[in-house]
């Protein structure tokens, strides 16, 4: 279980600049080889794994304020909740994962904003 | 009314020693079950680092209680735990609903799979369940 969560975390860092450097290059293209076909306006590729929500896959019903370990993965550094788009949670556990973070950052297990 | 379940989680001031802490916990506890409340769980989780400085400290005394009650005595121990010297933090939530509802969840979740496994199986599904 903790091996896997440090796993989710490292991908929590690294998409979202992975995909922001798609973006600078050829607009979403996440394919490699896309970038040079995106330019001279032939078929889009767009190569997205397809994500799923964090809190299905592992069958987490009830979304603990309390456990620091999930949810700061979700977190990253700035102290930020990570947007939906970049994680893939599912509307529903999205928003429990908001009430749960914001209760854990009431009572500073969690940052409001890193300085 | 019926009852409800709800988790205290309180930070106490670090300076404070093993035994003041344990006077502070006893001291809430006192407070719920003043209020017809009943006490079922305490843990203490010890000094943590905050995630950012409350009253001045980098670091607290966490200690979780739950217990059962009603409204009116959340209403009170938030109250005293507001006026209570030596706690920087304190935060009350209701859970018994949230976790019946991931109970059913499961419950729900579980009775598929079953179904599942009795579907993809070469024994009928029907008599199965009937035995569950």
């Amino acid at each position: 279980m903790s091996s896997q969560g440090m796993g989710g975390d490292s991908r929590s860092f690294g998409r979202p600049s992975g995909r922001s450097g798609g973006g600078a290059g050829g607009r979403g293209g996440a394919g490699a080889g896309a970038g040079g076909k995106d330019a001279a306006g032939g078929k889009r590729y767009f190569f997205r794994r397809r994500k799923v929500c964090k809190f299905c896959a592992d069958k987490i019903d009830y979304v603990d304020y309390k456990d620091v370990k999930l949810l700061s993965q979700f977190v990253p550094e700035r102290g930020k909740i990570l947007a939906r788009r970049m994680f893939g949670t599912c509307a529903e556990h999205q928003r429990k994962l908001t009430v749960a973070v914001n209760r854990a950052r009431h009572i500073a297990l969690l940052p409001y904003a890193a300085d | 009314m019926s009852d409800r379940t709800y988790e205290i989680l309180f930070i106490a001031d670090p300076n404070l020693g093993e035994p003041e802490v344990d006077a502070l916990a006893a001291q809430v506890q006192g407070h719920v079950e003043k209020d017809g409340g009943k006490l079922q769980k305490m843990e203490k989780w010890g000094k943590k680092r905050l995630a950012y400085s409350v009253r001045r400290h980098r670091d607290g005394y966490y200690v979780l209680l739950v217990a059962e009650g009603t409204g009116v005595m959340v209403k009170e121990v938030e109250r005293r735990l507001k006026v209570t010297d030596g706690i920087i933090r304190y935060l009350t939530v209701r859970v018994d609903e949230e976790l019946r509802k991931a109970e059913r969840r499961k419950a729900k979740r579980a009775l598929g799979e079953e179904k599942r496994k009795g579907r993809a199986g070469t024994q009928p599904a029907r008599p199965a369940e009937v035995q569950q």
